[in-house]
């Protein structure tokens, strides 16, 4: 089932929780909103289910226009962040409740609930109270319930948010596999981003009610439209500068490092006020690439798959760099002289907004 | 995919609106209406033209303003006291471990099982001038003339501080076991212990629970009537107000009666203002409690801690063995104890005229019917919506709490006795009244029961029924209701057991016939049969004690936060 938003708003008294949304989910996608607290994803994935309506613009499943209907109008499955399971009914309760409200014969039901439960390993446990159960099944029964009616579109509210970080990892994998089994579209909240990239078909990432970019994965982390968007997805090195000249498969920047050659992006003319960002990982200490500089160490840290240095190169300009393989890597001492550098296509040029 | 499942569709209600303007309907004929005639009354003359004539009357005549000045030192005085008495007893029980700490936890039960009416006779059947302890001192140890334990103002501050010292104790409680222990924790890592942490941190964080506490009781000392009188003190607000409107002669005496209400009916506002000041009243949820570690207290302390409760606990049951002697006890005069025992006072009250009983049980189930059916949807629009109107109706539950039963029971006599519209009867010649005010005096309880439940069911859950396809009213029976039926029970209980206690307004519109238990305690002290009043206060006692008990099993329930 598609969904289009088309110039939704919603106002909650003076503040606009979402400023003029429109997007397209294809039938089967997982489509993902990514953004910081109290940007409107939830707001927006709410609006989809129906507990909030629109002050303005449209909302279609399909071709049904929507958003004025009640929830239990949409056909639509729902994970809850606290996943709102009913503390006073067994798991078969749970599940089945929607099932028995549309009086569905008893036969039906219990096959339905044996399907629902064995997607999500969960036989066994239908007698068990949801206090019972642990944060990762409790999950699982919360994705059942909303699946044992075969929704149209599942909607997914940072559906791990409350499991720890293992088990996050893991039932994202579930969540994924069961999601492409299924064909369902679905939409799905998250303010992680390395959890949004692993999942999505598409994502939108928000801020402050806006939409500020659409794109796959890959397009999003390595092409983003805009510094929020190059900030929030992943780790970036920020050079503001002036574009000087166009010159063969890039553009020269004025910064306070000198000229430095970066990656034309859209929108970017000579003259205009723009920011550089290079990834740690693209940035190399020694003296190859199309741009380097004379720096000294002032952070070592270790992370484990990678030694991460902050090199300090102006005053003021720390630049991060990331060490892959840190076996043959000889650790540098803080305060010691180094020199960075990284390739001009590793420098996309971005509006400053 | 495959769409197995067909949308449910579902009625587009107007029965909430209907329901909605039903409630509102319902608080300003019986409560908003009332109180405003009372202000009008006061502000006006016969004739109708606003005038300060009847305030300036009060304030002239010396009489009123020693009154006046009377009521307020005492309810200064019951205040100190109570606090005293009530934040010591509060610690020691939630910060302190050592023998008989749970027993000595019933403290707190006092005003719920004991009503101010049966509480004041034991007393004067213990302590007064012919009481146990004058008869014991006069025979053991030659005390001639009998020391006056209780009549006087002096006894009406000890029989209201043993009263209402535990309203302070609860808030107390309540507020410490709210206090996250983080916090107090970081007061200690930062150097602050003892006395200091207790005074800069412990102590400012129970304020707000604390003057809820004492706002409540300074009213309710303020506008109690009964044990004045019961203990001969008549130089007070309260008991004047009772004594001029229930003359029904003279107009002048009865206009400043109304004048006092009036002077009552500011005073909750002022609580009600407070009580917004300092939010905590608002703060009705919180049926959690942070684990807190008690400190165990070292052998001398302990002894001087259970000494101390001990002495607090006695004081505080002497009403009940007064009470209880009192009402199987025949020819008890000038003798320590009865010298005779019957069962002819329970045979009076119970079998001869049932009707205490009768009317009682009659009067608090409607009232609590009444309390269920308009206090269980307010608490579901406090809790689940942003309707207009709903800070006002928040307010005016809270008012309610704060409102003397004196001030509301004067209020109907002036509203309601003029004829109905439209029908050639009196509100104040039907008994449906004693009902209707009960219910509208209880609602609070019944209110915040809901109210608390609610706020521990999740919206999300709801959202989560009508995700699957649930309506309103049926995810409301489905998931909401199973979910809070305890705490609607709960409230209820205790709306039913302070109706039953509920002496005041009643006293001021009841007619013969219409008598509950507690009209019937008052009249029979009154009129000297003090043996058949112990009787109904037994009878009382036992009712609460067993609506008590059952609320416990059911909740396992804090009585904390129903009086603040």
């Amino acid at each position: 089932m598609q969904i289009t938003i088309s110039h939704v708003v919603k106002r909650f008294g003076a503040t606009i929780a979402v400023d003029g949304a429109t997007l397209d989910v294809a039938d089967g996608e997982l489509f993902t909103l990514l953004g910081p607290s109290g940007c409107g994803k939830t707001t927006l994935l709410r609006l989809l289910a129906g507990f909030y309506t629109p002050d303005d613009g449209e909302i279609r499943f399909g071709t049904r226009r929507v958003e004025r209907l009640p929830p239990y109008e949409r056909n639509i499955g729902m994970v809850f962040q606290n996943y709102a399971l009913w503390p006073h009914m067994t798991v078969r309760a749970n599940v089945t409740y929607g099932l028995r409200l549309r009086k569905l014969p008893a036969g039906e039901i219990a096959r339905r609930l044996e399907d629902g439960l064995r997607q999500v390993n969960l036989v066994g446990l239908q007698d068990r109270y949801p206090g019972q159960l642990s944060g990762g099944q409790q999950q699982r029964v919360a994705l059942a319930r909303a699946l044992v009616l075969n929704p149209d579109i599942l909607l997914l509210d940072e559906p791990l948010s409350n499991l720890d970080a293992k088990i996050r990892v893991q039932v994202r994998g579930e969540i994924r596999r069961l999601q492409q089994a299924l064909g369902i579209t679905t939409v799905y909240v998250t303010h992680d981003q390395e959890e949004a990239l692993s999942l999505s078909d598409r994502i939108a990432v928000m801020r402050e009610g806006r939409i500020q970019q659409v794109a796959e994965p890959r397009a999003l982390y390595e092409r983003p439209a805009n510094r929020f968007v190059a900030d929030f997805v992943g780790t970036n090195n920020f050079i503001p500068g002036v574009c000087k000249e166009r010159e063969a498969g890039g553009i020269l920047v004025e910064t306070s490092l000198g000229l430095v050659h970066g990656r034309l992006a859209d929108g970017i003319t000579a003259g205009t006020p723009c920011v550089l960002a290079v990834r740690p990982e693209n940035v190399t200490l020694g003296s190859a690439g199309d741009n380097v500089f004379e720096g000294r160490v002032v952070v070592a840290s270790y992370l484990g798959n990678t030694l991460r240095y902050d090199v300090e190169t102006v005053p003021g300009l720390v630049l991060t760099v990331d060490v892959h393989d840190a076996w043959h890597h000889r650790p540098l001492a803080v305060g010691q002289a180094v020199h960075v550098g990284f390739p001009a296509s590793a420098a996309l040029t971005l509006r400053d907004d | 995919m495959a769409t197995g499942v067909r949308p449910l569709s579902a009625a587009r209600p107007v029965l909430p609106a209907l329901g909605y303007a039903a409630i509102w309907l319902f608080l300003l004929a019986f409560l908003v209406y009332p109180l405003l005639q009372i202000f009008y009354d006061a502000f006006t003359d016969e004739a109708g033209h606003v005038t300060l004539a009847n305030v300036a009357e009060f304030l002239g005549d010396a009489y009123y303003v020693r009154s006046l000045g009377n009521s307020i030192l005492l309810g200064l005085g019951t205040v100190f006291c109570t606090s005293v008495l009530g934040f010591a007893v509060a610690f020691l029980l939630v910060r302190f471990d050592f023998r008989g700490r749970d027993l000595f936890g019933y403290l707190t039960l006092i005003p719920i099982i004991s009503p101010p009416l049966v509480g004041v006779l034991g007393f004067t059947f213990i302590m007064g001038r012919a009481g146990t302890v004058n008869v014991l001192l006069h025979d053991w140890f030659d005390v001639a003339r009998p020391i006056n334990f209780v009549y006087g103002v002096h006894g009406v501050l000890l029989v209201e501080t043993l009263h209402l010292f535990p309203m302070i104790t609860l808030n107390v409680v309540d507020a410490l076991g709210k206090i996250d222990p983080s916090l107090e924790e970081a007061a200690e890592s930062v150097g602050a212990r003892g006395w200091r942490k207790l005074r800069t941190i412990t102590l400012p964080l129970t304020t707000p629970g604390y003057v809820a506490g004492a706002l409540l009781v300074f009213i309710w000392t303020f506008s109690d009537f009964a044990t004045p009188l019961v203990l001969g003190v008549h130089d007070l607000l309260a008991a004047q107000a009772y004594l001029n409107i229930t003359q029904f002669v003279d107009r002048r005496l009865f206009r400043m009666g109304i004048v006092i209400s009036a002077l009552m009916i500011g005073l909750a506002v002022l609580f009600l203002v407070a009580a917004r000041r300092y939010v905590a009243i608002k703060d009705y949820s919180s049926l959690a409690y942070a684990r807190i570690a008690r400190r165990r207290l070292s052998p001398p302390a302990q002894t001087a801690a259970i000494a101390f409760l001990s002495l607090v606990m006695l004081a505080s049951f002497i009403p009940y063995l007064g009470v209880g002697l009192a009402s199987v006890g025949k020819g008890w005069s000038l003798t320590p104890f009865p010298v005779q025992y019957t069962l002819q006072y329970y045979e009076r009250v119970i079998v001869e005229t049932p009707k205490y009983i009768v009317n009682s049980l009659l009067y608090s189930t409607l009232a609590v019917i009444g309390c269920i059916v308009i206090g269980v949807p307010i608490a579901w629009i406090l809790a689940r919506t942003r309707l207009p109107g709903r800070d006002t109706l928040d307010g005016l539950n809270t008012l309610i709490l704060a409102l003397p039963g004196t001030a509301i029971g004067i209020a109907y006599i002036r509203a309601f006795h003029a004829p109905l519209p439209w029908l050639d009867l009196k509100l104040t010649s039907l008994w449906i009244v004693l009902p209707l005010v009960l219910c509208i005096r209880r609602l609070p309880y019944t209110v915040r029961g809901a109210y608390a439940s609610l706020l521990l069911v999740h919206r999300s859950m709801e959202e989560a029924a009508a995700s699957v396809g649930a309506t309103g009213p049926r995810s409301f029976r489905d998931i909401t209701l199973p979910l809070i039926w305890r705490g609607v029970l709960v409230g209820s209980l205790f709306s039913f057991v302070t109706s039953l206690q509920e002496a005041s307004a009643v006293l001021f519109l009841s007619l013969g016939g219409w008598e509950t238990i507690p009209v019937g305690i008052f009249a029979f002290y009154i009129a000297g049969s003090a043996n058949e009043a112990a009787a109904l206060g037994v009878i009382l006692i036992v009712v609460a004690a067993l609506t008590v008990l059952v609320i416990n099993r059911v909740a396992g329930a804090r009585m904390g936060g129903m009086f603040g």
